[in-house]
């Protein structure tokens, strides 16, 4: 308890259970320092520190018990692996002697989690505890962010030692993490960015990472150059400057994808050239000299052979660049965004957001919801086609407004990880938006949000069915509907056990004034949102498909 | 090709897994594998693995072995035929 009171650990989201009830018994007496957040499964736990460090900007930490506790951290982990999210995991263990007996609970945590951890450490001995706990934090926060767990043997959690307050841990920062001398490279860079035609430049949730959203306005204002943004770049910047021409990715904005072939210069910076991105890589930038800003040296030269990589942290090179770039103007280049902007709009963006008849779209509840909150809350989304309406349609004003599982795509992501974005920062709007099918994977949070008294906002876009899997089907599969239709719950019926507010919203004409009692609540708040069911989600990049192949319907 | 692969690490438990595990991602098998600690007062262990892998993919998995927290240096050289 000590160790974690050291490194700042204000919140702990867990779940007790027999090998970690040595610590749980500590806990008790740190109930005025540390506040313990009951999940009702520990996978929740996993989310919710990821939602928490996501807008607290430290490591949000998980706790649960040994075996099962443990193996229910693992989506959650894998989750933060695949998004470089700072979490720290503790978990209970059999005692030492019991190690590799099958005992009672026992599961072989450290074997299980190694490929999907940044580090993880099994703590036999009382004493190696505080050392290992700095480091854990250490390692979670520092270079590329990601998840670490502790797994701590019920024998060390009993065991007494001198814990001394005083001891300092340093640690050498690992070769591999030491960023080189970038002066050469930058010089090539500027001399590429600044006689280019129509150069491009994408960044990546590293820009919300290092901080650099205002190194990042003043790199392109300067530069001139157009911005666009992977999913987990979104509101790094405001979706209303004229430089931020939308996002990349399969269900990215047409101009942005369309046009990515088109530039002769590409900066990429804090991003890692996702197959959702470049769609079929041997298509992809074929002509474009390519500069690649990553602080992890691994992701360099991955999937796009750079012309120039540059390892380095994004904050550190945009201000080092910025200095060095001419004032230029490219709005001839702009303009062929813009034409593809209104071609999308004319073709997609009219009928859903706007929609005279038939149910209510994804679309339309994103696009008043935005406009209700004035862009300025923080949206955590699930997994599927009412991710990407949402990160499609909400006009992002601020950074750090957009939570969502993007890399390991885990469907049950959005309810815990927007209960730890609420712990994190109480002082933001904090709304969840959740397809009936991700719903039902966690809603046991419910539970949390109503112990914790959470003020959660809860927003089903619900379609009774698996959409995004329904699309494919619809598009690539002939129309064979496989398993994908829901016989759902009342989640109303659901959210009224939970003693959580709700109303279930039908028709067009009730949408507005449901969101403005939503917004309203002062605690947590739900909407069962019924939205058509044969929604699309379009323009899309197939499955395989070049990026210039982009479909807009 | 075929290519000597030597690792230089913290000689601590779960190092040969995580290494191992790195190739297991990209379904690289081991041909020859030596472990042995070098400098005891440092606690360091030096890897010396044998590979078949497609040129290409050498510099990124080196990259890859070289993001284990354990790990303190990796080098490659093409084992002549």
């Amino acid at each position: 308890m000590k160790s974690l009171v050291r490194e700042g650990v204000d919140t702990i989201f867990g779940y007790p259970g027999g090998a970690i009830m040595p610590i749980y018994d500590a806990l008790y007496d740190y109930k005025d320092r540390i506040r313990h957040i009951l999940v009702r499964h520990e996978q929740g736990a996993a989310h919710a520190a990821e939602g928490y460090s996501r807008l607290r900007g430290k490591p949000g930490v998980a706790m649960a018990t040994s075996g099962p506790g443990a193996t229910n951290l693992v989506t959650g982990i894998a989750d933060a692996m695949c998004d470089s999210i700072p979490i720290v995991c503790i978990t209970g263990q059999v005692p030492m002697a019991a190690l590799g007996t099958d005992a009672f609970q026992e599961a072989p945590i450290i074997g299980i989690v190694t490929p999907i951890t940044k580090w993880c450490f099994q703590v036999t001995k009382a004493e190696e505890i505080p050392e290992a706990i700095a480091k854990a934090f250490h390692i979670a926060s520092t270079g590329r962010p990601g998840p670490v767990l502790v797994d701590i043997t019920k024998n060390a959690q009993i065991e007494l030692f001198d814990f001394d307050p005083s001891a300092k841990y340093t640690f050498p920062t690992r070769k591999s993490d030491i960023e080189p001398d970038f002066t050469e490279q930058l010089k090539e860079a500027v001399e590429l960015l600044n006689n280019a035609k129509q150069p491009y430049m994408l960044i990546g949730h590293g820009i919300s990472i290092s901080k650099a959203e205002k190194e990042l306005k003043e790199f392109i204002e300067k530069s001139g150059i157009p911005v666009a943004s992977t999913l987990l770049g979104l509101s790094s910047l405001s979706t209303d400057h004229p430089l931020y021409m939308g996002m990349l990715g399969m269900h990215g904005n047409y101009s942005t994808n369309k046009l990515t072939n088109q530039a002769d210069v590409v900066l990429a910076v804090g991003m890692r050239f996702d197959d959702r991105v470049t769609g079929k890589v041997s298509g992809y930038l074929p002509n474009a000299k390519v500069i690649h800003v990553d602080i992890d040296r691994a992701e360099l030269d991955k999937v796009i052979e750079a012309t120039i990589p540059i390892h380095a942290d994004a904050k550190r090179f945009l201000t080092a660049i910025t200095p060095l770039m001419k004032r230029r103007d490219h709005s001839a280049w702009i303009k062929q965004f813009k034409a593809l902007d209104a071609e999308e709009k004319k073709e997609v963006g009219d009928a859903e957001l706007y929609p005279k008849e038939g149910e209510i779209t994804m679309a339309e509840t994103i696009r008043i919801l935005s406009e209700k909150t004035k862009g300025g809350a923080v949206i955590v989304a699930d997994v599927g086609q009412h991710q990407m309406v949402a990160a499609r349609y909400y006009q992002f004003r601020n950074p750090d407004s957009y939570i969502t599982s993007g890399g390991l795509g885990t469907m049950g992501f959005a309810l815990p990880a927007a209960m730890g974005a609420k712990v994190g920062d109480p002082s933001r709007e904090v709304i969840a938006i959740i397809g009936d099918g991700s719903f039902q994977m966690t809603l046991q949070e419910l539970g949390t949000i109503r112990q914790e008294k959470l003020a959660v906002k809860i927003i089903i876009l619900n379609n009774r069915h698996l959409g995004m899997v329904r699309q494919w089907q619809e598009l690539f599969f002939e129309e064979r509907y496989s398993f994908v239709h829901m016989d759902n719950p009342d989640f109303n019926k659901i959210t009224d056990g939970y003693h959580i507010p709700n109303e279930l919203v039908e028709k067009r004409e009730d949408l507005a004034a449901a969101l403005d009692r939503l917004l309203a609540a002062k605690g947590s708040y739900l909407l069962d949102v019924r939205v058509e069911k044969e929604e699309n989600v379009f323009p899309m990049i197939p499955s395989g498909a070049n990026i210039d192949d982009i479909r807009i319907k | 090709m075929k290519y000597t692969i030597t690792i230089e690490s913290e000689n601590a438990p779960g190092t040969l897994y995580r290494i191992a595990g790195t190739m297991l991602r990209k379904k690289i098998n081991i041909e020859e594998l030596h472990v042995k600690e070098v400098d005891s007062k440092r606690h360091l262990s030096r890897f010396t693995i044998t590979i078949f892998l497609e040129p290409d993919l050498m510099a990124k998995l080196i990259k890859q072995i070289e993001r284990i927290i354990e790990v303190v240096h990796a080098e490659y050289r093409a084992v002549d035929k």
